[in-house]
């Protein structure tokens, strides 16, 4: 790839993107490239020596802070008419309400993502606390002469705490997805607001 | 390496790059390359966050025909290096004691 087709391809993905943000970002791999091409390299090797263009997006998107995307893409590209106006203002008991509830289904159903993971843990807890329980009254029961009920009670809470070691690892790891999860929607909502204009 | 520590490294690394001379983008990538590796993307969101804190300047030349940014140290990033040394003087201290307890219990 040619050095200008990488600045134009890098280009179209960041539209969308506050402009001084991105021809600042495009003249300092420009220069990068250059400086490569001077050292020997050829435009080719230079070019690919940066590295996959579609990383590089990823990696400036994540970098710009939701709230600087958003502003850029609420500007509007032109003036509003007049008629445009009153009609925003006199549908705004529609649409903003339709906006707020529907931000709100989604922030519910995060809700319900972390919820269902807190109870895991939850339910984690309460095992592991039968399990030391009925080991230690079980213990207790043996030794002061119910022999069969003390040793139910110690297997029973040798049960739960097997359960329990067994969730701490499916807990464990639905956190982390969640976690993960949660900065793919991040990127997700910024990716939303990028690289949509190219017709325009 | 733990990201938020590697994150402070690169930022006195980068400080370091340039503490003699000022110098450019692929340079920087170039003489650190030996002790830590890392992309323009890295360097670039550390140039931009030094360079809003203060730590360095950016000026613009022309070099070959064409324009080439250069950056310079300040005062401020000349006082974070020597706070980078003074912090790890006191953490190979711990680094010290952490190892003596290890030989001693094996």
């Amino acid at each position: 790839m040619h050095k200008q087709e990488f600045i134009a391809n890098l280009r179209s993905r960041l539209s969308g993107l506050p402009s001084q943000e991105v021809e600042e970002r495009l003249a300092f791999y420009s220069e990068m490239i250059d400086d490569r091409i001077e050292e020997g390299l050829t435009e080719q090797e230079a070019v690919s020596d940066i590295g996959p263009i579609e990383e590089i997006a990823v990696q400036i998107i994540a970098d710009i802070p939701l709230a600087k995307i958003a502003k850029e893409r609420i500007k509007p590209k032109r003036e509003l008419k007049a008629w445009e106006i009153v009609l925003l203002v006199l549908g705004s008991p529609i649409w903003f309400s339709l906006a707020v509830a529907a931000f709100a289904v989604m922030l519910s159903l995060y809700a319900v993502l972390w919820s269902l993971i807190i109870s895991a843990w939850a339910a984690f807890a309460s095992l592991a606390a039968c399990g030391v329980c009925g080991m230690v009254v079980g213990s207790a029961f043996a030794l002061g002469g119910n022999g069969l009920t003390g040793i139910a009670m110690v297997g029973a809470g040798l049960v739960c705490t097997g359960f329990a070691i067994l969730l701490l690892f499916g807990c464990k790891v639905a956190t982390k997805g969640c976690v993960l999860l949660t900065k793919k929607i991040a990127l997700g909502i910024k990716s939303c607001f990028v690289g949509k204009e190219k017709a325009q | 390496m733990d990201v938020q520590l590697k994150r402070g490294l690169l930022d006195v690394c980068v400080l370091a790059a340039i503490k003699n001379e000022d110098s450019y983008g692929y340079k920087i990538i170039k003489d650190m390359k030996p002790y830590i590796e890392m992309s323009e993307s890295t360097l670039y969101t550390i140039l931009k966050r030094l360079e809003l804190s203060g730590m360095l300047t950016v000026r613009t030349s022309e070099y070959g025909g064409r324009l080439r940014k250069y950056y310079h140290i300040t005062n401020a990033g000349l006082g974070r290096i020597e706070d980078f040394k003074n912090e790890w003087r006191e953490i190979m201290s711990i680094y010290q004691f952490v190892c003596k307890e290890e030989t001693e219990n094996a």
